[in-house]
Order: structure tokens, then sequence, then C-alpha cells
């Protein structure tokens, strides 16, 4: 939405007396607002948590998932297996992922814009995300020279390839698949020295909007509220292995499916939007370039830190976000 | 208006359009002929010419001078959709050539494919030519079977194949590398030697290009990699580039240009050796290669714009420009500007410095060709 803002149709006046609009989880909402006014209709929700084989963690001697960041790291290295130069096991995937960075700033307590809308790299959370990263990496990773994981087809997960991985049911086993009675999914962790430390669950929304040149806006609007409907959302997302943006929506699949209900659960209560990520492909296109330097040890934590710095705040300036 | 009348009243505009406009051209070609004073059967050749020819020329002028000069127009606006283009002069390029990164990177890392690639290219396509020339049986099968990696090499299917080819762990050619030591042990440290020299000579690369040479040193003091290091290939920053040229030196597509040229070598010439005793490097050296020059001067000029433009391999093979953007190429960069960031303006500009870096690289090409191409027909 920070991308498109004022180019999308304000829908407020549209749904303000639509009764189905109290339905729509509150975090979803917050995808769709721009200058406090929905621009658009929430459409999926993928949350993304943590998952871990919990017998490849009781044969590395585990007995529950981590709970701190130095847990995490600690097991991301027992549970990895190197022969010959290769990796033959991963304790964790992925390890370069640029989106579970942001939700581990947010785990810290911290936040990628300070209150003048720069961004926030220079913050201890950002440093100890980045290094918690860095870590695990190695850990996993003893050094630049070993293999990855060889090819292989289907869910990682329940490949036995991986112990641990991060992300939302689309890269996950079939949730039908019997390997879910050995994965245990789970918020994420907490850092003993962040007080306002809390595990996280990133919340990806996808929504529909009306383009704001449109000609036949109420119209539109009249197409997007059928496409809105409780029914047709739950059709949509039970094809799409992800979650409907309404409670009222929440039947069937999502109800009887014991690891949609439990990631349902999380999101309730650890949900956070990935939202509001402004110039998101060139933010990216940064962190995708600083993060795997400094994991290479091409360059040091601070000089990375530095240039997402730089390089973010120059992008928020020319795209007329900062003065 | 039903859509099938909608569209079938589009195709007779299209044809209607296309007959009209071929007879403009063809008119002011024709007036064209008639004010130079030619007589009247010059003048309806002239007309039939291109009215025929005219189809191809409007669809050139709409389809590729068009979009050509209006891409030359946004490279100097600030075009960022869905906002209209506003003039901002030079600060395109000027951005481009002194403060973006991405960008000095990204022609480093073309220029390093098509410095270290194309001279091993044409080395393994006039190799291959050379085999392939010799009067054998199934010469015509062998042909077949080396050009197939020609048709195939940037197809995205084949490079999805490519990944699974060269995945470090299991992938077919570490396999059969480590199959091959196994017979031949006397090649791992062989093998050692070339891990640890690709490595040090990108590293290198890699802290020219980013102004730190952290990696070269860690390298350096490493020594030589223990027995069980394999190349990485696309996993890895200093094996991304290699594993896209020795790509490229697979695909061989100028061994049917080397095949061609060696065709028109004039025999006699290498009967005249024989004669006086030329050994066959000499045969090679003193004939084939100069009268294959303009073949050699070909293949070069086409490789330099081929290689500068890389992009399939970027976004197929190595996951965007990855790792560490070791692959992020110009072409790749431009099109992450454009379609990605929205900005068409400044992927505009890009594509026009990419233009004249290769137009000056053909240019200097052509200067030089005058002190190696030889063109028998001028001695003639």
């Amino acid at each position: 939405m920070a991308e498109y803002g004022d180019r999308l149709a304000p829908l407020g006046a549209y749904f303000k007396d639509w009764p189905d609009w109290a339905q729509f989880l509150p975090g979803t909402l917050d995808t769709v607002m721009w200058e406090g006014e929905p621009r658009g209709l929430p459409w999926l929700t993928a949350p993304r948590a943590y998952m871990c084989r919990t017998d490849i963690l009781k044969e590395v001697g585990w007995d529950r998932v981590p709970q701190t960041f130095a847990e995490m790291v600690k097991l991301a290295g027992d549970a990895t297996i190197v022969e010959g130069g290769a990796l033959q096991r991963q304790g964790f995937t992925p390890l370069e992922d640029w989106q579970e960075y942001i939700s581990l700033i947010w785990t810290l307590g911290g936040s990628i814009y300070k209150d003048d809308g720069s961004p926030n790299f220079d913050s201890p959370e950002a440093k100890a995300a980045l290094q918690f990263m860095y870590d695990r990496r190695r850990a996993v990773l003893p050094n630049e020279q070993t293999a990855g994981l060889p090819e292989t087809t289907g869910a990682l997960l329940a490949s036995d390839l991986v112990a641990c991985q991060w992300g939302n049911l689309w890269g996950a086993p079939a949730t039908s698949d019997p390997i879910w009675e050995k994965i245990e999914l789970f918020p994420g962790f907490t850092h003993p020295d962040f007080p306002n430390s809390k595990p996280v669950v990133q919340v990806f929304n996808d929504w529909l909007a009306i383009p704001a040149y449109s000609k036949h806006i109420p119209e539109a609007v009249e197409f997007l509220k059928f496409l809105g409907s409780a029914e047709n959302l739950n059709t949509y997302n039970s094809h799409f292995g992800s979650f409907p943006p309404r409670k009222d929506a929440w039947f069937g699949y999502v109800e009887q499916d014991v690891v949609m209900k439990k990631m349902g659960e999380l999101m309730g209560q650890y949900g956070v939007g990935f939202a509001d990520i402004r110039e998101t492909a060139q933010f990216r296109d940064v962190l995708m370039a600083e993060m795997p330097l400094y994991f290479s040890d091409v360059q040091s934590l601070d000089a990375a830190l530095k240039n997402i710095q730089e390089k973010y705040t120059q992008i928020l300036r020319d795209a007329g976000r900062l003065p | 208006m039903n859509p099938k009348l909608y569209t079938f009243l589009w195709a007779v505009a299209t044809v209607v359009f296309i007959i009209l406009s071929s007879l403009a051209v063809a008119s002011v070609a024709k007036l064209i002929a008639r004010w130079r004073g030619k007589n009247r059967t010059y003048q309806a050749r002239t007309f039939a010419s291109y009215f025929f020819a005219s189809p191809w020329i409007v669809g050139y002028i709409i389809f590729v001078i068009g979009p050509t000069l209006a891409s030359l127009y946004w490279s100097f606006t600030r075009f960022k959709l869905p906002d209209p283009p506003v003039w901002v002069g030079l600060q395109n390029y000027i951005q481009l050539l002194t403060t973006d990164d991405q960008f000095r990177v990204s022609i480093l890392n073309s220029i390093y494919v098509t410095l270290f690639g194309l001279p091993l290219q044409l080395a393994m396509a006039l190799v291959l030519a050379l085999l392939l020339y010799r009067r054998l049986p199934g010469e015509q099968a062998f042909r077949m079977i080396y050009y197939l990696p020609v048709m195939l090499a940037a197809n995205a299917a084949m490079l999805i194949t490519w990944r699974l080819v060269l995945n470090p762990n299991n992938g077919i050619l570490n396999t059969l590398i480590r199959m091959i030591e196994d017979i031949f042990p006397f090649l791992v440290p062989v093998r050692q030697g070339v891990v640890w020299f690709t490595e040090i000579t990108n590293a290198a690369f890699l802290g020219l290009q980013r102004g730190d040479f952290n990696l070269l040193q860690q390298i350096v003091a490493r020594g030589l990699p223990g027995p069980e290091v394999m190349p990485l290939w696309h996993q890895s920053q200093l094996w991304s580039k290699p594993a896209i040229i020795f790509i490229g030196v697979w695909s061989c597509g100028m061994m049917m240009i080397y095949l061609a040229a060696l065709s028109s070598v004039p025999p006699h010439l290498y009967e005249a050796a024989l004669v006086d005793g030329a050994s066959g490097w000499q045969r090679f050296w003193r004939i084939t290669f100069p009268m294959i020059s303009p073949a050699t001067f070909y293949n070069l000029v086409v490789g330099i714009i081929a290689t500068l433009q890389i992009f399939e391999q970027s976004y197929v093979l190595t996951d965007n420009g990855g790792p560490a953007q070791s692959t992020y190429f110009v072409a790749y960069y431009l099109w992450r500007s454009t379609f990605r960031f929205n900005k068409i303006g400044y992927g505009a500009a890009m594509s026009w410095i990419l233009l004249v870096l290769i137009l000056v690289l053909t240019l200097i090409q052509f200067r030089l060709a005058n002190r190696w191409v030889y063109y028998e027909y001028e001695e003639a």
C-alpha cells in the first residue's frame, strides 16, 4: 500500500455502512489503510512462523523448540550435518531471507523506520538481528567453501534435509501430510538483552484495490464486495493454502485442519502485518546486496548496516518520502 | 459491440492501415525518384519495390524506431509509473555514472563475463570447428550433436536444468569430477589448484569492485583448499560468473561461423605449405588463422554485443542477480529498474549508456581490425 497510496481509489465511504467490514481481521485492515482511509480489501493472509522437526531435534538432544536467539543458533549448528565439504542436513532454512530480517527486528522490539520516516538500521535491534542471522548461518555453514543441500523435490521439511524452517505454509509440507505429527509450529524466540523482545509471526496480506483513475468505482466496489464475501474468500483461500482475512470465513478447512488451526492461533496471538514497507523493490535489492556481503565476510557488520542505512535513506529521498 | 465483430473490424482496419501506409511510403519513394530525374520505368520499379518492402519498413518505424526515440526522451526524464514523465536533463545519466553503486557493480560484472568468457568461447568454437572440419564418417551427425547446445543453451528451461547440473552437492558436473578423480587420484590436487585459482581471481575482482579486499586476504591466508572442496558454481559469489562463462562456452554458437570460414580457405595454400615442409601448427598459425580472421572478427564483435546483454542466466540460474549481486548484470539491473522499480526514465538512461558502451567497443574493434583481420580480396 505504501507503494501505491493515493493512486488507489479511497473506499472509506463505500465500506462505512457495509456490515461485512467488521468481520475483517484488524491486522489485515492495517495493510489496506493509507492516510487513515481504506484503499483496498484484504484478500488473503499468509502468516509466517517457525517450524521444527521434533524427531530431528530429539535426535540431536533437544526435547523442545528453541526459545531464545542463542538457542536457535545452537540448535541450527547441532542439527546440521556436513560431510565431504557439503551439507547433508541443514539445521535451519532459509539463511539469508530479507523478510525474516525485518521480522527479527520486530521480534527484538525495534522498527525499520524512525519517527521521522527515515530508516532505522543504525538501531541496536537492527544490529542484533543481523548479527544473529550471521551467527546462525555460520553454525550451519562453517565456511564459504561448504556446498549447499542437494537438489530435491517437494517440501524440504518433509525430506529430512532440514531440521527447522521459517516461512508460510506454501513452502511447508501439505497439511494433510502425516509428517506434521513430527513438526512443531512456534512463533519464534526472545532475546534476554532486549526487554521489549517478543515472538512475532509476520503476516503477509494480499489485497485487491481499484485504481483512482477508474470511471466505474461504485460498480468496482460492488464486485469487490462480492469477491470479499465470506464464502468466496473461504473457497479461494482453501485452494491457495492461506487464510481468509475475515473471521466469519474461518470455517471448513480452517477449523478442521489441525495445522491451519494452530497457525491461525499463532497469527491471532503474535501476528504483525508485513505492511508499510516503503519502496519495497529497491529496499529488497539493497538488503539482498548488503546482507550476503556481510554473511560471506566480504564486509563487516557495521559496514553492512551503514550501507543499508545510507542507500535506503537515499532511495526514500529520491522517492520524495524524505526531505 | 459484439466482441467478434470488434475483433474483425480491428483486423480489417490493420490490413487497411498496412496497405495505405505501404502506398504512402511507395508514393514518397516514387516522388523522390521523379525529383531526381529518373525515367518512368525507374519510378515504377521504385514504387513497386517500396510498396512490397513497406510493411516491414512501417512496422520497423512503429515498433523499433518509435520506442527507441521514446526511450531516448524518457532517459532525460524522471518517469516513475504511474506519474507522467518530468524533464530532468542529464540527472539520470549523472546519477548512474557517478553515484549509483549498483550500476557500477553491474557494469563490472558484465565486463568480467565479456573479458574472460568471450576468449574462451572463441577458442572452444574454433577447436570444435577444426575437429568437425575433418572429413570423417558421421560428420553430419556430429555437427548436429555439437550444434544442439547452441539451440538450447540460454533457453529458460535449459537454465533450470543447468541449476540441477551445477548443484555443488549432487549435480552431474561435480559428481562427474569426483568419479574421474576416483579413477585418477592425481587429478585431485589439480582440482584443488583450479578451485583456489578461481577463488583468488574472483575474490580479487570482488575486491576491486567493492573496494574491499577482505575476502581475498582470507582466501590467501587459508591457503590451498582441502580435497573435499568442490566448485560451488551458482551457489557462490566466487563461482557464479565462472558458471555462466562455462554455460556460454558449452553453447559455442560461433562454431558454425568458423566452420563456414574454414571451408573457404583455399586448399592450394595448404598444399604449398606441405610442399615447403610446414608443420601442422605452422599451417594453422600461418594459413588457417589469418584466413579465418574475418570470422574471428565477426564472432568477436557479435560476442561482445551479446555478452554485454546477458539477462536470462542472471534471472533463472542464479536467483535474481545473486549471490551477493555477483551476477547482477547491466541488462538485469535495467530490467529491474524498469519493471520492478517502475523507474522507466532511469532504466531508459541505463539502456542508452549500454548502447554507447557497445558502440564504442565495436568502433574500437573496427579500428583495430586493420591490424589483424585479413580479407583475401584486399590483396587482389
